[in-house]
């Protein structure tokens, strides 16, 4: 269990009795989250189990009405995703969230584009992102190609090559494999592998969980706005994990 | 999850059948009550007596015949701006059938006529807004211009009369006249259009389908609601309705107006969203928009008739009463209708749906405030619906194949195919000197005003009043010489100031109250030009000082005038009498604005923004600043073309640049840009403003033939072609540039030839 590591490490994210509401209805009740350097978790559960609430209180898109958050050991209190993008952590929508009509480069660089004096630094934006798409072995053609010309594979790669571009030290993903191909998703875990091995710390929204099986090292399950459940991929199978989903109890 | 998030609904305490009439149409009968009242203290003259009631009602009786179908038009998040158009439309082809100076057919015949072309207009815009995907407003709008053209062009801009035959078919006219319990038997039509709609909407499962397709369209057509016939159905019930319009209209007058219906898309419009319809969809009640109707004709009616005062003369030192009736000058309503247009499209998302009312009154009492519901659900830009499969033509192309890839391509190989056009119709004229200076001044002006434009639509907004603000600006500049006496670079800033506000009111109704571009532009293209006819009260401003003039003039003369002219027939000279002084201003701002479109993180910006507005919010992008940046440059553009035109013409009339945002919409899509945004270049706009300019005077060329007769187009008949044209752009952009139609059609082709082959 992961108490096992914390007393080696320090987590790089640890969110504390997280609790939201939203009117009437109790998204998340005290839940706990905690994630290593150049970890991969899995977070999983049915539909409303409050996984994308939980990520989006993290990243600072909702607000938590209890609970606290640490990054790296320091108390933070993100209002917006800017900030927590300052802090390092990415989060990559399930909709990738480029502009089609913008080239492969364009998009890696959104709103941050290089610039010299008033200009874009074209040579600078292209040779950058050229860079991080061979870093991240990811094969587009050119960084000179049209986005909404690609495969949705593709453009899964260029939103994620997006986010590393900004050095993260944690990439959150949204369902990255519920609008791919079998050749894309392989491809993507492929992706992720090599983010892990650049010490990239990850956290993966799925309701596929060979998905997670195939590279993740500790898997999260909720289950109505609580936490049911955390194994370690090695010393549990799909089957215990998924009993988890359909008819685990709060553990504390 | 939203659906569960909703606050515990009240006590099932319904006092009134919802579905029919709610609060708004209950505060709209008190407050239609006080405005009448309000109206009988300021004239009792007029609203004091029947006739006032009487003649309300008649008028309200025809818009809301319209307002009527136009409901289920927005309540299916469409728009139909060409019904005025159309009213006028249907009247011109019964007159021109029926008139015995024109085919004097039969009656029934010209009713028929006029619904058929009425029905077919419905039928165009269904299949522009429906099956080929064209955005609404731009679908309707270029069919208001057209079916404006055409009545023009049909009747000579003349009156036709046909009082003695309508003497003949009293069955028909009886419509328009007053009945025995003294009021107009319009009303009566109009009473039946309203319950019917009241009820198909309120209750049928069409109407439910309306309501659905208006709430989202996606969902509805996963539901198996055929969504693209819901809208079709609501086009034709709208352009049926304008139909009927139209025919009560011929029945009372007995004649047609050419200028009839002229904006009166505004007024069904604006008592459609005062009567509570959201512009964003899938809300409205026929009951609130006949409500609305009444009120809107109520408040013009209150404008125009102006009110009782009495003023006291000196006469020979003899102090006298006069009664006289001070009246607003002409422009003065459509102004104050097109602000009640901007201020009723919020109303909806922001008053209705937020409960704000409900929210003061229990904050008044000291009650618990209830929460506002979920604004998020406010923010609705209009639907995408770019093709995501483009080819990467351009990528591996290289020569001339590259060029031809590129999007502005065929602006500019149409614009020099024009050019040619030209030169062999008209040999003896179409190079010289003076076409060429003309030919320039023109293409300045569409230029100026697209310019400005390719920031908006690369924004993926729109700015429908351009043309407007152009005359705002000119008749500001026109009366702060001519009448308050400053001096040019006074009149040119104020000038350039009033478009800028313009441009700000668009950008804050867009930006900060999240309304779709293309609703708070309509409403400032009815405001601006109101203003521009109030400023010189609807006269014609001329006699501007010199040093003004030389703007609109040929370079030669500024030079002369500053006594640096080159030497006659050098080439400098053929140049400078070519080019106007304005011209020369225009490059550089085309020059300056393609490189901060082009290579500035500004430009950028825009092209994120227009691309995917959320990715580019997310992004960091301060997504509010550039489209309001767009607006108010759009606006500023606009106002220095109307500095040009009234430099160009040493006057300025009311109806300047009339049609003149089609002729920039048109540029921008002709050269490259999409409705949709995302797109567009200077270099391809200004292509496109050649094409236009290009066209508009091929078309009004003087032909000569054989025979040695000549002929001329009528200008209205080129407003029609430039509509078509339009249309045909953003048709094109859709099915061919964005989802390579073209390739798919050839590839589909091949591919089944191959596999035949293989078989």
């Amino acid at each position: 269990m992961p108490e096992e590591m914390s007393s080696l490490e320090q987590p790089i994210i640890e969110m504390r009795g997280i609790s939201k509401a939203f009117g009437p209805v109790r998204a998340l009740a005290d839940v706990d989250l905690r994630l290593f350097p150049g970890e991969v978790l899995g977070l999983v559960g049915d539909n409303s189990a409050g996984k994308s609430t939980l990520m989006k209180i993290l990243t600072g898109a909702y607000h938590r009405d209890a609970g606290e958050i640490l990054v790296a050991g320091k108390t933070v209190n993100f209002k917006s995703p800017h900030e927590s993008r300052d802090a390092g952590i990415e989060m990559i929508y399930q909709d990738f969230a480029l502009c089609g009509n913008m080239d492969v480069g364009q998009n890696v660089f959104l709103g941050r584009w290089p610039r010299k004096g008033p200009f874009v630094d074209r040579k600078t934006m292209y040779s950058e992102a050229d860079n991080v798409l061979k870093r991240l072995k990811v094969d587009v053609n050119s960084v000179h190609q049209r986005v909404e010309s690609l495969s949705g594979g593709r453009q899964q790669s260029v939103a994620i090559a997006r986010a590393i571009s900004f050095e993260p030290r944690v990439v959150v993903l949204d369902e990255p494999t519920a609008n791919l191909s079998v050749v894309a998703t392989e491809r993507l875990l492929e992706t992720m592998l090599e983010l892990k091995k650049h010490g990239v710390a990850q956290i993966i929204i799925s309701h596929r969980l060979q998905d997670i099986f195939a590279v993740g090292d500790r898997v999260m399950v909720l289950k109505r706005g609580e936490n049911v459940g955390e194994r370690e991929i090695k010393r549990t199978t799909e089957h215990e994990v998924l009993a988890l989903i359909v008819s685990g109890k709060p553990e504390k | 999850m939203s659906a569960a998030v909703t606050a515990p609904s009240p006590p099932a305490r319904r006092r009134l059948p919802l579905e029919i009439i709610g609060g708004w149409e209950v505060g709209l009968i008190i407050f239609l009550i006080l405005l009448y009242l309000a109206g009988v203290y300021i004239n009792p003259r007029f609203f004091g007596s029947s006739a006032a009631l009487s003649s309300v009602m008649r008028d309200a009786a025809r818009y809301g015949v319209m307002a009527v179908g136009m409901t289920f038009v927005i309540v299916n998040k469409d728009l139909d701006l060409s019904v005025g158009s159309l009213y006028g439309l249907t009247a011109a082809v019964f007159a021109v059938s029926f008139a015995p100076s024109y085919f004097n057919t039969d009656l029934y015949l010209a009713v028929a006529w006029a619904l058929a072309v009425g029905l077919l207009v419905g039928l165009i815009n269904g299949v522009l807004v429906t099956i080929l995907r064209v955005p609404a407003f731009i679908a309707t709008l270029t069919m208001l211009f057209i079916g404006r053209g055409i009545v023009t062009g049909m009747s000579g801009g003349k009156t036709i009369s046909f009082m003695s035959k309508a003497g003949e078919h009293p069955e028909f006219f009886i419509i328009g006249q007053n009945n025995a319990w003294g009021f107009n038997n319009q009303v009566f039509v109009f009473a039946v259009f309203a319950v019917v709609g009241m009820v198909v909407l309120a209750k049928t499962t069409a109407g439910y389908q309306t309501f659905a397709t208006g709430g989202n369209e996606l969902a509805s057509d996963y539901a198996g609601i055929a969504t693209r016939r819901v809208r079709m159905r609501a086009y034709l019930i709208s352009a049926f309705c304008a139909t009927v319009a139209g025919m009560m209209q011929v029945a009372q007058d007995r004649a047609l107006i050419a200028q009839s219906g002229q904006g009166l898309e505004l007024i069904v419009i604006a008592a459609v969203v005062v009567g509570g319809a959201s512009i964003l969809g899938g809300r409205g009640r026929v009951l609130g928009s006949v409500l609305g109707v009444i009120l809107i004709v109520l408040i013009d009616k209150v404008l125009r008739e102006g009110y009782a005062t009495t003023r006291t003369v000196l006469v020979d030192k003899i102090e006298m009463k006069v009664q006289a009736v001070a009246q607003l000058p002409p422009g003065a309503v459509p102004a104050f209708l097109g602000l009640i247009l901007i201020l009723a499209v919020l109303i909806e998302p922001w008053v209705i749906r937020r409960n704000a009312i409900g929210r003061l009154w229990a904050k008044i009492r000291g009650l618990p405030i209830p929460p506002a519901p979920d604004v998020g659900s406010v923010a609705i830009v209009g639907a995408q619906t770019r093709g995501s499969v483009v080819s990467d033509r351009a990528m591996n192309a290289r020569g001339l194949g590259k060029f031809l890839a590129r999007r502005d391509a065929a602006a500019i190989i149409i614009a020099v195919v024009l050019w040619f056009a030209g030169i062999y119709l008209r040999p003896d004229f179409w190079g010289s000197l003076d076409n060429s200076f003309n030919l320039i001044l023109a293409f300045t002006e569409v230029a100026l005003l697209s310019i400005g434009l390719t920031f908006v639509i690369a924004n993926g907004d729109i700015d429908l009043s351009v043309g407007s603000v152009l005359a705002m600006s000119g008749a500001i500049a026109a009366f702060s010489m001519k009448t308050m006496g400053f001096g040019p670079w006074t009149s040119i800033l104020l000038a350039l100031c009033g478009g800028m506000l313009a441009g700000a009111v668009n950008a804050a109704v867009t930006v900060r109250f999240k309304l779709p571009a293309f609703v708070a532009t309509l409403g400032m293209f009815y405001t601006a030009r109101g203003v521009a006819a109030w400023i010189v009260s609807g006269r014609e401003l001329f006699g501007f000082p010199e040093s003004f003039n030389l703007i609109g003039r040929k370079l030669i003369e500024a030079l002369r005038y500053f006594d640096i002219a080159p030497a006659p027939d050098s080439f400098l000279f053929s140049l400078s009498a070519a080019l106007s002084v304005l011209s020369i201003f225009m490059i550089v701002l085309a020059i300056m604005t393609a490189i901060i479109l082009g290579y500035t993180i500004w430009g950028q910006q825009v092209y994120a923004t227009g691309g995917n507005i959320r990715a580019a919010a997310y992004a960091g992008i301060d997504t509010d600043r550039v489209r309001a940046l767009g607006l108010v440059f759009s606006a500023l553009c606009g106002s220095l073309a109307g500095v040009i035109y009234i430099a160009f013409y040493r006057s300025f009339i009311p109806t300047a640049g009339q049609f003149r945002e089609l002729d920039a919409i048109a540029s921008v899509i002709i050269g490259g840009g999409s409705i949709f945004g995302g797109f567009g270049t200077i270099i391809g706009s200004l292509a496109g403003a050649a094409v236009i300019t290009l066209l508009r005077a091929l078309l009004s060329l003087q032909v000569i033939r054989a025979d040695g007769s000549s002929f001329v187009l009528s200008q209205h008949w080129v407003n029609v072609f430039i509509g078509l044209i339009l249309i045909l752009a953003v048709v094109g952009d859709i099915w061919l540039r964005q989802s390579a139609a073209l390739g798919i059609i050839l590839k589909s082709l091949f591919a089944r030839r191959w596999r035949r082959s293989r078989a």
